[in-house]
This record gives C-alpha cells, structure tokens and sequence, in this order.
C-alpha cells in the first residue's frame, strides 16, 4: 500500500474528472469520514495496492498499515486499476462514488435495463432520461428509472444530436455494469 | 695465481665454487670485549678476504673467451644447504594398499602396449583408443539368459560408468583420510574446500547470473566517482541501477495522510480544475439563450413591421439551431403571409 505518485494521481483525478465535472473537489477535499474511533471526522485519501487504487478514509489507512503488502487483500472501496500498459481504468466499485457526485446522468427504460446488465451499450430506443449538455466522450453515469445507478460510460453522442437519432443508434458507450458482479466474480 | 691458491691454502679458507662461498672455519675474533666500530671493521676485512678468494678460484678455472668476457663452468656445490620446507608428512594408505598387503598382493609393472586381438594391432592398455575398448565391438553375441527389448551396448556403457563413478567414489573417500591426518598434497589443498573430499555439510552456493551482475554493478561503481570516468571494458553493460530508486510518500503520517501528500493532491486538483475552468462557461447553451432573446425582441418588433420580408430570411437561417426557434419562426411565417 502505497500513496499515488504525481502522474498517477493526475491519471486517476483525470479520469474521475471526466465522470464528476467540479464535484470531484468535494470527493478529494470536502469529504468526511465519520470511521475509527477518532471523534473527529478525518478525510479520504486515495491509495495504490497491487496496481489497484482505493479510496480509503485515514483511520482505515492508519490502521492497515499494520498489514503487509503481500497479505493485504483490499482496503476501503477499490475504484480501479492500472493496467499492465499503465492506462488507469475505473471499475464498478466506484460505481456509488461517480453516481453521488455525476454530472452527466442516463436513465433507462425498464425494458433495456437487462440488455444493459449483460454488457450491452446503451441504445437511443433504451433511453428514458437524458441530461441536457452531455458532449461526445463525456463520462456518463447509466441509471433506471428507480434512479438506480446500473453502470457508467462514455457518451457516444451529445444531447443534441441524440434528439435526431434513429433508434438503433449507441447513446453510451458501456465500461462497467453491475452485472459484472456476477459475470467477472473473479477479476473484479 | 698458483701462489694465491697456495695462500689461500695457508690461511686455511674452504671454497665452495658451486655455490660461490667460502668461508674460515678456524679462525676467531680476537677479544669479544673491543669495541663495535671495530668488530665491524674486521667483519669487513675478513669478508673481504673471503671475497677475494672467491674470486681468485674462480679466475684459477678453466675458461672459454666469450664476446662478454670469460665464461666458467662452475663445480658441483660441495655443501649441503638445509631444506626450507619440512618433509611431507606421510600419506595414509588408501584401502586397496591396506587389503594387498593384508593379502600379500605386490604391484607388478605392466607393459603400456598389449595386442588388441579385435582390432588386430598393439593398442594402450588404458585410456583413449585402448585395448578392448568398447566402440570396437560391433556385435555382441545373445546368451540364453539375456532379456529381450534390453540394449546390451547400452549396458555396457551403464556398467562402465557405475565402474567409473565408483572409482571416483573410493579416490575422494582416500582423499578425505589423507586431509583428516593433515598430508595432502599441495597441489589439491585448495581444491578440497570443496563438498566431496573435506565432507562439509552444506554445498557450495551456485552464483546466478544476475547475482553476478548486481556484484559487477556494485564493483563498478565502488569508486570514489562512482564508476563515471572508469575505462567500460569491451562489451560491458552499463550497471542495472545507475539512479536512485523510486521514492514515494510514506504510507501513513499523523493523521493517515501527510502534509506533503495533501499539498501534491491539492497541487494536482488545481491543476486539473484551472484547465477545465472555461467549461463552467457552456458556449453552446449560453449561444442559444442568446438567440432565443435575440428572436424574442425581434418578434416583438416583428409585430409592428410584420410586411417586411427580412425577419422571415433571418429566421430561416437560424431555425435549425433550435426548437423554439423554429417555433417562432413558423409563427412568423404564417403572420408575413
């Protein structure tokens, strides 16, 4: 376990940025964590753990020190991951970090709500909801319309050229679904 | 030089040409009490002497003219000068040397050459290329007993082997008694750190290649340069860490984070929002809010000029950009007609 480095750091808030616009600030700095037995509330802080990165409050960390490298499994809430290649990709578990704090927000019709979990991108026909201003490669966070967060990705196409689109037309491109909880048990 | 021989004689001084020596075995110093100065001054005289004597014998030798001077065969040394080394301890006798003589068994010499009846020549007894030697036999005849699928040149060559194997067993068990009673030879004295013959428990570590590199990388760089003006050899790598390794923030500090982790987080964070800043401006939306007022005063005025054919061009152009657009622009549509 280990603090990110500059690059990386730059890598993940990038990344995190894409999904939360300036809310990212109130993830990083405003965010308080009412753990351990301190009386007052300490912050969160982001840590690297075989090639894994976690968003773990400071008494977690204070006290997972006490594990070493080779035995810790995880700490906190894992929100993802450098490649091999060194690229930095979010995986579902930071699913309820980005849904609190999403700018770009889709909500799906019950009916592709399914399509969606098995993996699928989001199609126009699925779309129920869709906020105003989302541009091409904007990081979108998917919802049903029980504002469920299902998954995030990227916007395939801006709000505007949505409105025009045949129905059979990708919307969002998917990256992680909770149906990978079931489907990749294992990686995750 | 007859006469000086002859001197010598008298004064009883013994030549020793072979080791070009000599010396007075007769004579003495006169009073032990004198002084130093002057005991040197005789030692100095009396070696003289003997020097000259040396010499003189030395000229008295029959000799060959050479271009350097003239050459002497020098005698035989008479004296016997004492060893500089102690005798080698004897050797324990290996075990066959113990069992011939319990059975009375002398070495016999052997000849080197015996007739090879295979191939028909003289042939060594041992060694390369020696008598009955396997690889000269090309077929083997089958006997009753043999196991049919088994390859009897195969077995030969297992059977000579295990001979071999054993033959190296019994010499280092040999070599291990003579290192226990402190004889061996010089020549197998470092060899014998080694696992087999000083019996030691643990095997000599085998040195990896990368071992060896980093031990190369520290030794190249153990200078007072750190190994930067030192000659490369021919085909030498540079060291594998030249630099430092990569240092990161500790782990935890005071509260979890540190003071040096919240400053390059907040550092990062600027960085990122100051890049984004001009997005909390959307031109896009703010363009239409613009368009969508502009048209609303326009239709007003529109209302007063409605026979005018202009508002109706501008609201064509700008149509496709919005919805409402559109709208107005229809209604105006529908009042010019």
């Amino acid at each position: 376990m280990r603090p990110l480095d500059e690059k990386e750091t730059t890598q993940v808030f990038n990344k995190l940025h894409k999904f939360v616009g300036g809310n990212l600030k109130n993830i990083v700095l405003d965010n308080q964590s009412h753990e351990g037995p301190d009386s007052n509330p300490g912050r969160y802080c982001f840590r690297l753990q075989k090639n894994r990165v976690y968003y773990v409050s400071e008494s977690l960390v204070r006290r997972a020190t006490n594990i070493k490298r080779e035995k810790l499994v995880s700490l906190g809430t894992q929100i993802g991951k450098f490649t091999q290649a060194g690229k930095f990709h979010l995986t579902i578990q930071s699913l309820n970090l980005l849904a609190a704090n999403a700018k770009h927000k889709v909500w799906l019709k019950p009916t592709s709500e399914m399509s969606f979990l098995y993996g699928n991108s989001v199609l126009k026909g699925g779309v129920g909801r869709i906020t105003e201003n989302i541009q091409v490669n904007d990081g979108v966070v998917v919802f049903s319309m029980a504002d469920v967060p299902l998954g995030f990705g990227d916007a395939a196409k801006s709000t505007v050229d949505c409105r025009k689109m045949d129905p059979n037309g990708i919307v969002v491109h998917r990256h992680a679904d909770i149906g990978e909880y079931l489907r990749m048990e294992d990686e995750l | 030089m007859t006469d000086c021989v002859r001197d010598m004689a008298e004064k009883e001084c013994e030549i020793d040409l072979g080791n070009l020596m000599a010396f007075d075995p007769h004579y003495h110093f006169v009073s032990p009490t004198s002084s130093r100065e002057d005991v040197v001054k005789e030692a100095l005289e009396q070696g003289r002497r003997l020097a000259q004597a040396v010499v003189d014998a030395l000229f008295s030798l029959p000799s060959t003219e050479d271009r350097d001077g003239p050459i002497v065969k020098l005698p035989e040394p008479t004296t016997k000068l004492p060893r500089e080394k102690p005798f080698p301890k004897p050797k324990p006798p290996t075990k066959w040397e113990l069992f011939a003589q319990k059975k009375g068994i002398n070495n016999r010499k052997k000849e080197k050459l015996v007739f090879d009846e295979q191939t028909a020549n003289w042939k060594r007894r041992h060694g390369y290329d020696r008598v009955n030697d396997d690889k000269d036999i090309p077929i083997i005849e089958a006997k009753a007993t043999d196991e049919p699928g088994k390859d009897p040149f195969a077995e030969r060559q297992k059977e000579k082997k295990s001979r071999v194997d054993r033959q190296e067993k019994n010499r280092l068990q040999n070599l291990k008694q003579v290192a226990k009673s402190g004889a061996l030879p010089s020549h197998i004295q470092l060899a014998a750190t080694a696992l087999p013959i000083t019996g030691t428990k643990s095997m000599p570590k085998k040195v990896g290649k990368d071992e060896l590199q980093n031990v190369a990388g520290l030794a190249s760089t153990a200078t007072a340069s750190g190994g930067k003006f030192d000659k490369k050899l021919p085909g030498e790598k540079p060291p594998k860490h030249e630099k430092k390794y990569r240092k990161f923030l500790p782990a935890a500090e005071g509260s979890g984070m540190g003071a040096l982790e919240k400053q390059q987080t907040e550092k990062v964070l600027n960085n990122l929002i100051s890049k984004n800043s001009h997005e909390i401006l959307n031109i896009e939306k703010a363009v239409n809010m613009y368009n969508v007022k502009k048209e609303k005063r326009q239709s007003k005025r529109g209302g007063t000029y409605s026979s005018k054919l202009k508002p109706e061009k501008r609201s064509f152009k700008k149509s496709p950009s919005s919805k409402s657009l559109k709208k107005k622009g229809s209604s105006s549509k529908g009042k010019s007609k």
